[in-house]
């Protein structure tokens, strides 16, 4: 793999991984804001001016932008979560300078009133869907819990009010404050040719005007509050459990996949032979979710409501066995050749490099080969997720339930 | 160029099938067998569903957890389900990691324990799955529309019924997933940095002495149709529309492909721009073609809250009948461009390159290679979407809705 970088003077920062090999190439903008950093009169306005992006820009309105990305026969989306908003695209590599040309000028919205009035209505629709999926409200009410107070607490898509009452002007603003070329780093990978990605990227985007974009990065509070939203419309009880785990800034974090893989990760970890293996939940996973400045340990139960206590205490009784002594030799090396197989042929597809790349970038402002950081993975060791687990202690949880129970 | 796809028969009936992809470092596999939720015997409904948690539980010398722990040390990531007519295995590591997987796999396929002692947490694995649908209307709406369009027993629901799966004990499953385990019907595809003499000369080490009759074949009753609707308090009106259309062998399914890409293939597709962009109706809306072998639909999906969904239904349907009124060469070659930019850029991924060879191979009883997926896109003209749409016009739905007030179906008839 071919490694290319260069900063704009208007301090867009611009990297590629080639590989000539590949079928195709991927390219994606990747901007360091997120509902963490919205106030509470504009909750959800990260998320929704994610989809006014694609609504037109001062050359191009929202059809010719949705005409334009089929044409190429491009793959593409956005996606906003707490802390990061991407749009990304993959096309065949002749069609490159077209797919450049549109991406850059889609992240210039021309923010029209029209455009903002009808999405708005696609976007309490939205909040609507996640309702009907009591999986996705249990991640995003137990981040909700652990975080209270904080604002990764808040939530990406907003609420119906809050939806309701936004105006365009701030939307207009929160851009204005937040996508400065500095808060934003533009990747490529694949089949490409870089010389000709940057001439083109810096002819577009190098009028961006820049402007300073901070980020509050207060402690997290580490809550270990108990939820329970007892809901009779729900059939499973679904539980979320989150506790305290290192940043994604933090080189401990090699140590925490490794704990999460070896205790929820797979269909040979602890939780599921505890759980799921004698059919007690359904689902029983664990996830190291790693932030700026802070993580987390996220758990995901779903079980028969009647067993929730059960299955809290076995879940409790597991997460004390292994900070009492640890992962085997043999779960430890498990775990890490999962975990390194699956960063591998993630990344053999041009878009999985690219998001490797920009989260690289967004978190560490560095760029480390695939090798290099799956050789860190490698040297991990008993000693190192045991003294993890023991810093980070698993049972100082918050936890959410949601479901026909009435009390946890 | 040098041969990238590959086929071979071994005597037994097990089909082999092949991509070679030198860019990469990993091989991914897909199998199937021929045990699927439409073969579950009347009143035990369910068992192959069941079966597809009770395999991987132990097979040949190890037990749940050794297996398990030798393929996570192999970095393989492995998935199993269960299909209407097939098992499904995936496998994906490294290809250096190959032959050990596959000796593993030759255990898993034919020597499952299928014991006893873990019969029972399958079944409830089951149960609590069936459980699972009704917190996610959206995947159930389309299960239920499965189950009304297609011929009986072809769009049963896997799980069977709470009662069905109760009255399945670990003697009658067993007996039947191991009367339809046979290497005939049975496809092992593989994708990725693969020697392809290499791969046939393990798979004949063993899979080659594996041998037993062919299962009977499936018999069919008409399907239910008609429409229904589910009573729910749910935030969003979940509307799913079934009508027929060719299976993958028909000659017109290349045209049948292209006119979905045109309703629903991307953000400048009909049905994305009328409900969604122009009347902010609908986040979600979209059409698909099923799966299944030799019956074919176009299962339409959408959701709103329920203020807006008798229009999100009408409007929809309007514009799947818009469709066969006319049809800009643009908007055809548009959706062409898309199709064989998707199946260029999938000679990317091996995970997706072994499915497409078996779903060729199930669907098809062959394999295209990439060029020829993409010569057959080619050769589509607008006359010949027209032609397919006046034989298969949107009308006699099939449909159920989810939500908490029934809608007007007499609207779109």
């Amino acid at each position: 793999m071919d490694f290319r970088q260069t900063t704009l003077d208007n301090g867009l920062v611009v990297l590629a991984e080639m590989n000539g090999d590949a079928a195709s190439m991927a390219m994606g903008f990747f901007v360091r804001t997120g509902s963490r950093d919205e106030t509470e009169d504009v909750a959800g306005v990260s998320h929704f001016l994610e989809h006014m992006m694609f609504k037109g820009t001062a050359a191009r309105s929202a059809s010719d932008i949705n005409r334009e990305l089929d044409d190429l026969g491009a793959t593409y989306n956005a996606s906003t979560s707490e802390e990061n908003t991407y749009y990304y695209a993959a096309a065949l590599p002749e069609h490159q300078d077209l797919l450049v040309d549109l991406l850059c000028d889609m992240l210039r919205p021309a923010l029209r009133r029209d455009d903002f009035d009808v999405e708005k209505n696609v976007i309490i629709d939205e909040i609507a869907r996640y309702e009907d999926l009591p999986h996705f409200k249990t991640f995003e009410k137990t981040l909700a819990t652990y975080f209270r107070g904080h604002p990764l607490g808040n939530s990406v898509l907003g609420n119906n009010e809050s939806i309701r009452a936004m105006t365009l002007e701030q939307m207009r603003e929160y851009f204005q404050r937040r996508y400065s070329p500095g808060n934003i780093v533009l990747v490529a990978a694949g089949n490409l040719d870089f010389d000709g990605f940057v001439d083109l990227v810096a002819d577009r985007c190098g009028g961006w005007q820049a402007f300073d974009v901070g980020r509050d990065l207060p402690p997290a509070p580490g809550l270990t509050d108990t939820v329970v939203m007892t809901d009779t419309n729900v059939v499973r009880q679904h539980i979320g459990v989150m506790s305290p785990a290192p940043s994604l800034q933090d080189d401990e974090r090699y140590a925490a996949h490794v704990a999460a893989t070896i205790i929820g990760g797979s269909t040979n970890s602890r939780l599921f032979y505890a759980l799921v293996d004698p059919a007690i939940a359904d689902m029983a996973s664990m996830t190291y979710d790693g932030m700026d400045g802070t993580g987390g340990f996220l758990s995901y139960l779903s079980c028969d409501p009647h067993r929730a206590g059960e299955v809290m205490e076995i879940f409790r009784g597991e997460l004390g066995k292994f900070m009492d002594a640890g992962p085997t030799d043999n779960e430890l090396t498990a775990a890490k050749n999962q975990q390194a197989a699956s960063w591998t042929l993630g990344s053999e597809m041009p878009m999985g490099r690219l998001m490797r790349i920009g989260f690289n970038w967004m978190y560490r402002r560095q760029h480390v080969p695939l090798d290099e950081t799956i050789d860190r993975l490698l040297a991990v060791t008993g000693e190192e997720v045991l003294a993890l687990v023991r810093t980070h202690d698993l049972l100082a949880a918050s936890v959410f339930a949601l479901g026909p129970i009435e009390e946890l | 160029m040098p041969q990238t796809d590959f086929v071979k028969e071994l005597p037994n009936g097990l089909v082999l099938l092949g991509h070679r992809m030198d860019h990469v470092a990993s091989a991914s596999m897909t199998g199937r067998l021929p045990i699927g939720s439409s073969h579950d015997p009347v009143g035990n409904e369910g068992a192959a569903a069941v079966g597809a948690e009770w395999w991987v539980r132990g097979a040949g010398d190890r037990d749940t957890r050794q297996l398990n722990e030798a393929l996570d040390m192999l970095g393989c990531r492995h998935s199993e389900s269960p299909g209407a007519e097939m098992m499904n295995f995936s496998a994906a590591q490294l290809a250096r990691c190959l032959p050990d997987v596959m000796a593993i796999a030759a255990d898993v396929v034919r020597r499952p324990r299928l014991d006893d002692e873990n019969f029972a947490p399958s079944r409830d694995l089951a149960i609590q799955d069936l459980a699972c649908l009704e917190d996610n209307p959206a995947h159930k709406v389309t299960i239920m529309t499965h189950e009304r369009y297609m011929p009986f027993p072809l769009g049963r629901i896997l799980y069977g019924s709470v009662e069905s799966l109760k009255a399945l004990t670990a003697e009658c499953t067993r007996e039947h997933l191991l009367g339809r385990l046979s290497p005939r019907g049975a496809i092992m595809a593989v994708a990725g940095r693969i020697d392809w003499q290499e791969f046939c000369d393990l798979a004949e080490r063993h899979f080659g002495d594996w041998s037993a009759d062919a299962p009977p074949p499936l018999e069919t009753l008409p399907a239910k149709g008609g429409f229904e609707h589910v009573q729910k308090d749910s935030a969003q009106t979940h509307i799913c529309l079934a009508h027929k259309s060719v299976p993958a062998s028909d000659r017109r399914f290349e045209a049948a492909r292209l006119a979905v890409t045109i309703l629903s293939g991307g953000m400048s597709s009909r049905l994305f721009t009328e409900v969604r962009e122009k009347r902010g109706l609908a986040y979600h809306v979209s059409t698909s073609h099923s799966k299944v072998k030799d019956y074919a639909g176009l299962f339409t999906y959408a959701a709103t809250v329920p203020a807006k969904a008798q229009e999100t239904l009408e409007v929809t349907v309007g514009e799947l009948r818009r469709l066969g009124e006319g049809i800009e060469q643009e908007e055809l070659d548009r959706a062409k461009t898309q199709l064989k930019s998707a199946v260029v850029m999938s000679g990317d991924s091996t995970a997706s390159r072994s499915m497409m060879l078996a779903n060729n191979w199930r669907l098809l009883g062959r394999i295209k290679t990439l060029d020829e997926m993409t010569d057959d896109i080619d050769g589509v003209t607008v006359e010949d979407i027209l032609e397919y749409l006046a034989e298969f016009p949107a009308r006699d739905f099939t449909a159920v809705v989810i939500g908490p007030e029934p809608l007007d179906m007499a609207a779109i008839q």
